[in-house]
């Protein structure tokens, strides 16, 4: 028997099925949990807004639709919940440097290779070495692979804002990945 | 006058450079990205850049997708906070 879709768990939990719930927690913490921990100024503060994501889902099961993906659903209540509890990360520089700039940081003019992109250690502490908005697009964007509509409205910019930042992101990863690479 | 305003089969290198994630996620109308195609053919620089970019997008994609499951004592305490409402 096929597992059942998303939006058919989330009916059931919003019909009090608390085991219909448990496998919507079980498929989409670990996704949750990431994105908070981008975004939150420690992981006490990730925590605090896991539970309460997902104590709304529970609560307001009933209100899902159907019409974006449940994983975006659940992680616009998941960044609301941390935006409530005002501890979202700062102290990160929002410098914003002509593009020109960040490309020779990621290595424009550079002859050479790229080591450790398999390395998942390596990949994990270029994203801990951006700055919050970054980080968040990225996650959002490349890593659940939202679609950029739905990334766009999370964030409450337009679709053109979020390609410029994902770019942008993406230019500070690589330069990001250079600095962990060539320490 | 920086090497990005080298200009190579009718672009410079900075708008290359500006427009290197809409060229790679197929953003760019067909004779944009013609025009990418030519620029790249011929200057090193922006081939070699281009392709460390594309690599490191993907290496982020296909090597941190998975989210790292849940600390048991994490999950642990959600399932508590949960049976609480």
């Amino acid at each position: 028997m096929s597992e059942p879709d998303d939006r058919r768990l989330l009916l059931e939990a919003s019909l009090g099925d608390r085991g219909a719930f448990e496998r919507f927690v079980q498929r989409h913490e670990a996704a949750v949990f990431r994105l908070l921990r981008s975004s939150a100024a420690d992981e006490a503060d990730a925590e605090d807004a896991l539970q309460e994501a997902f104590v709304a889902a529970w609560k307001g099961a009933g209100s899902y639709r159907g019409g974006a993906s449940a994983r975006g659903w659940i992680l616009t209540i998941a960044r609301n919940a941390l935006r409530r509890s005002r501890r979202r990360r700062v102290g990160e520089p929002s410098t914003f440097e002509p593009l020109e700039e960040l490309g020779l940081q990621a290595g424009w003019g550079r002859d050479d290779t790229l080591e450790g992109l398999a390395r998942r250690q390596v990949l994990d502490r270029a994203m801990q070495m951006l700055g919050e908005e970054e980080r968040e697009v990225l996650v959002l964007r490349e890593l659940e692979d939202l679609p950029g509509e739905d990334v766009a409205e999370m964030l409450g910019i337009t679709v053109a804002a979020m390609k410029s930042r994902l770019h942008r992101a993406r230019l500070r990863f690589l330069a990001a990945l250079r600095e962990v690479t060539d320490e | 006058m920086s090497d990005l305003d080298r200009e190579v089969a009718g672009i410079r290198c900075r708008e290359v450079l500006k427009l290197l994630s809409s060229y790679l996620d197929g953003d760019l109308t067909e004779a944009e990205a013609r025009r990418i195609d030519d620029h790249l053919r011929e200057c090193d620089r922006c081939e070699h850049f281009g392709g460390r970019f594309s690599e490191a997008v993907a290496a982020l994609r296909h090597e941190l997708s998975r989210a790292a499951p849940l600390d048991p004592e994490v999950a642990r305490r959600l399932r508590a906070r949960l049976s609480d409402v």
